[in-house]
């Protein structure tokens, strides 16, 4: 019976080993991520088993070698001169005894920092943002994995039950190792089925799952380390492995939670939970129905599907169209559960956009002014034309014919250019482009560029907008209608093109030189009314007062005849004194207010030195406060 | 252990499940699938359906999508005929034509269709560059009535990749074709900018000095018809003051009756006009009156 479980634990720790090297190979090739996880489990359990293996070897020869002093006793019985009980003649016993004492820890400890080593760097392996989370082949990956899954779980089975009949406490550790494996194996496969259904990350989320585990061992192994340091030896009693894992156990044997969590309640609550109606029969008799059910039910809601407003959906059944009932429309619909059916989504009343040129910035966009020398969004620039003058145009004709054309002028706009369109053909846009919207952003950005290297640019960013958006939206619905998209384009929008930021602001300057050339008439003809006005006063004045002193003129000419004939008479009758009198009548009215010098002496040959200077008046001096 | 039929029916459920996962395969319109057994291409599906299989590692399942691809290449730069550096990138639409030729060519790389767009991406650039290579500038951007010949340029690309896919036999064919971006280089982009401006500027110096121009010759027009009026007006003046003197003249016949006192009465009030305003006046004792300091002549004193 002892070799028996012997061979029991061999063949454990060998189908370990090659499930081990299957599994690496098969995951790496699948490149799933929990499967290569799930090796490293497999790698442990393959150590656990070889040691407990080696273990059991040990105390089959330990129990050999006290059968046969048993023996050798009974027939030697007091003929011996000296009976000893040193356990130094029993070196199976020994070795067994120091392989407990000092191999067993090491191994553990080494095991504890085994698997925290293990689980850290599949960790930071699993975070790299470059590692590839597709699975290739997920079919090979839940043929492979749930075959291996049946596998470990009957024969670890096989090995739980045989160690709890045969109480062996050193098959155990194997056997739990096999059935968590198993289960392993399972959830591995689970999300294989879950990529293949579309669940692209699946398999990553799984492999995390399994870092976690791992960690939890680690943490387990150490906790029992420690814990081993102080638990009381009871001689004669059996010890557990070291290395056998609770975790391990529990995981492996799930009905073996539910007992645990039981006996967890009873000791909590202080009486027996575990023995109450609605333990036994939703706990441990329904639970596995409930969990079914759930299964059942999930599966048959896959039956039925909402179309929402806006959308239409395609029904396909094993691939193929469903007659009379390819195109759902809003609303719900029955159909047949997955993977029979599939319904495959599209927004088709709604009006859909995309913009071709530019790629708006979040920022920059919240601001309420668009403006040509502020940038706005990340700037792509088009080619567009310049329409060359009359006489250039003719000059390239005339050297056509000798290949020297001269290279246009080109310039370069942009802007962003919203093309908004609905699907109105639903079949044809999901099955004769394998992305329509790509292509349809690709056609309408052909069009954007074609039209503009054959337009002027100042044409087109002037008069010829509204034309243009029109024109453009014509040829993108043309080209779409020759690629059978089934989509038609409601509207383009060509506000925003205009010159790139860098120098938008010379565009600005053109129209400030316009008016400021305005300003410099305008100045002009302010100057021009003032002159003429001024001028048109002076002249009047001129004349008013060549006017005025002609009347003056004409009047003091009559006045002074006038005068004069009075005078005549006055003068004949006495002459010489009328002139006497009219001289010295003007002499004084004249010298009035002037300064005078007589000189009286004419015998003396002075030299009068006269001050001509004129002299400040003391009343001005007074007024302005200098004093004298 | 108990035999509940709902979980023997949940369990029947997902065995159905696995079964049709591992044995069946879906192939949708879209579609189209090659199955190799042991490596051996054994069947090509075209129709949509389901169909059976073996499960692996017996028989694989290729499945490629049928429908018209859309692909675009990087933007190059090349040159046009007359040496102008052009950046360009067309996409194409493209399709699995012969399934049989396709498959054995990139069914040994992980994803057969991008390395399929590798290729295609190499005679794209190929062919891109040797047309452009024949066409002038002007036949790709220009604002005049003969229009471009882009559409020709694009037929071209497509003729020249459309004859070396068939001859590679790649089991792919292209559709359609466009010229998708069109662009210069970084330093001729700058080189544009400042030609832009150049434009501008002209605009703008015409402007100013439009404005300028008009405004001296508004000015110099104001002036010159400010001139006019005052000449004019000095002439008006001029004539009114004759007529004035004309006038004045007739009284100067009274003065005939006795010129000398006439001469004399001129003197005096020229004398009183010229004497008015801060005069200095030195006068000797024979000035009269100031002779009256040299005493009173006695005749005076004892009249008769």
């Amino acid at each position: 019976m002892e070799r028996n479980l012997q061979k029991n634990g061999l063949i454990n720790a060998v189908i370990l080993l090659g499930v081990g090297v299957a599994g690496f190979i098969v995951a790496r090739y699948v490149n799933s991520l929990a499967g290569l996880v799930s090796v490293v489990f497999i790698a442990i359990g393959l150590l656990v088993a070889a040691v407990s293996w080696f273990q059991m070897r040990l105390e089959e020869s330990e129990r050999l070698e006290r059968f046969d002093l048993d023996e050798l006793a009974r027939g030697r019985a007091g003929s011996a001169l000296f009976e000893t009980k040193d356990s130094e003649i029993f070196p199976a016993q020994r070795s067994r005894e120091q392989f407990e004492r000092f191999f067993v820890p090491i191994f553990t400890t080494l095991l504890c920092i085994g698997q925290a080593a293990a689980a850290f760097f599949l960790w930071r392996w699993l975070s790299q943002p470059a590692l590839a989370v597709d699975l290739k082949e997920p079919r090979m990956a839940i043929f492979f994995f749930v075959a291996v899954f049946f596998g470990l779980l009957l024969l670890g089975l096989f090995s739980a039950n045989r160690a709890r009949l045969e109480n062996d406490r050193l098959l155990r550790p194997g056997a739990a190792y096999m059935l968590l494996n198993a289960w392993l194996c399972l959830a591995v496969g689970g999300g294989a089925i879950v990529v293949a259904c579309g669940g692209l990350r699946a398999d990553f989320y799984v492999a995390r799952g399994l870092c976690v585990l791992l960690a939890l061992t680690a943490v387990e192994s150490l906790v029992m380390l420690l814990l081993e340091m102080y638990r009381p030896r009871v001689k004669g009693k059996a010890e557990r492995p070291l290395y056998e894992s609770r975790l391990v156990g529990l995981l492996g044997q799930p009905q073996g939670l539910v007992t645990t969590a039981a006996q967890a309640l009873d000791y909590q609550f202080g009486f027996k939970v575990s023995e109450t109606w609605f333990y036994r029969l939703f706990v441990e008799k329904a639970l596995a129905v409930l969990i079914c059910l759930q299964i059942a039910v999930l599966f048959l809601s896959t039956c039925v599907v909402f179309i929402e407003a806006g959308e239409q959906g395609l029904l396909e059944r094993c691939g193929r169209r469903v007659e009379g009932r390819a195109l759902l429309e809003p609303g719900p619909h029955l159909k047949l559960p997955w993977p029979l059916d599939h319904v495959y989504r599209f927004r088709t009343q709604q009006i859909q956009s995309f913009e071709i040129g530019t790629t708006p910035e979040a920022a920059k966009e919240e601001s309420n002014v668009v403006l040509w020398t502020v940038a706005h969004t990340k700037e792509d620039n088009f080619l567009v034309a310049n329409r060359l003058p009359p006489s250039a145009e003719d000059s390239n004709t005339n050297n056509a014919e000798g290949g020297s054309r001269r290279t246009p002028p080109v310039s370069l706009v942009t802007g962003t250019i919203p093309v908004q369109y609905q699907i109105t053909d639903l079949p044809a846009w999901a099955y004769n482009n394998e992305d329509a919207p790509a292509l349809l952003e690709d056609l309408a950005t052909r069009e954007v560029v074609r039209y503009l290297v054959g337009a002027d640019m100042n044409e087109i960013m002037s008069v010829g907008r509204l034309e243009a958006a029109e024109q453009l939206r014509q040829r993108i619905q043309t080209a779409a209608d020759g690629r059978k998209l089934g989509a038609k384009i409601v509207s383009v929008g060509l506000q925003d093109l205009h010159p790139p930021v860098k120098v938008a602001p010379d565009y600005e300057k053109v129209i400030g030189a316009i008016h400021s050339k305005e300003a410099k008439i305008l100045a002009a003809r302010a100057d021009e009314i003032k002159t003429n006005a001024l001028a048109e006063a002076k002249a009047t004045n001129i004349i008013n007062v060549a006017n005025a002193n002609r009347i003056r003129i004409e009047s003091d000419a009559l006045a002074q005849a006038a005068l004069f004939t009075n005078q005549i008479p006055a003068y004949k009758a006495a002459p010489s004194v009328y002139v006497q009198r009219a001289y010295l009548q003007a002499l004084a009215a004249s010298t009035a207010g002037s300064r005078k010098y007589v000189l009286l002496t004419t015998n003396t040959k002075d030299v009068l030195q006269f001050d001509l200077q004129d002299k400040i008046r003391a009343d001005i001096l007074t007024d302005v406060g200098v004093k004298k | 252990m108990n035999r509940n039929p709902l979980i023997l029916f949940t369990g029947f459920l997902i065995g159905v499940i696995v079964v049709l996962l591992l044995f069946t395969f879906q192939v949708r319109k879209s579609e189209v699938a090659v199955v190799t057994t042991f490596g051996k291409v054994s069947d090509q599906y075209t129709e949509p359906g389901l169909k059976g299989r073996v499960p692996w590692p017996i028989q694989k399942v290729y499945k490629f999508d049928q429908r018209v691809q859309n692909f675009e290449d990087k933007q190059t730069e090349g040159l046009t005929r007359d040496g102008f550096n052009l950046i360009a990138s067309v996409y194409v639409g493209w399709k699995i034509t012969e399934v049989t030729n396709f498959f054995p060519t990139f069914a040994g790389y992980s994803e057969p269709i991008q390395e399929a767009e590798r290729n295609l991406e190499r005679l794209l650039s190929h062919a891109k560059s040797a047309v452009f290579g024949k066409h002038p500038l002007s036949d790709i951007v220009s604002a005049n009535d003969k229009g471009t010949n882009f559409v020709a340029i694009e037929n071209e690309i497509l003729s020249a990749v459309q004859t070396e896919l068939r001859a590679q036999r790649y089991g792919i064919e292209i559709d359609f074709l466009g010229i998708k971006r069109l662009q210069i280089p970084e330093s001729v982009t700058q080189n544009v900018f400042e030609r832009m401006t150049s434009e501008r500027k002209v605009l703008a110096d015409r402007s100013q000095y439009e404005g300028e121009s008009q405004a001296a010759i508004i000015k110099s027009e104001a002036e010159r018809k400010a001139g006019e009026m005052m000449a004019r007006a000095e002439s008006e003046a001029t004539r009114i003051r004759g007529e004035a003197e004309a006038t004045a003249a007739e009284s100067l016949k009274v003065f005939n009756q006795n010129p000398d006192l006439a001469i004399l009465i001129f003197q005096l009030n020229a004398l009183e006009s010229s004497l008015r305003e801060h005069s200095i006046l030195v006068f000797d004792p024979n000035t009269p009156p100031f002779n009256l300091f040299r005493g009173v002549s006695p005749n005076l004193l004892n009249p008769k």
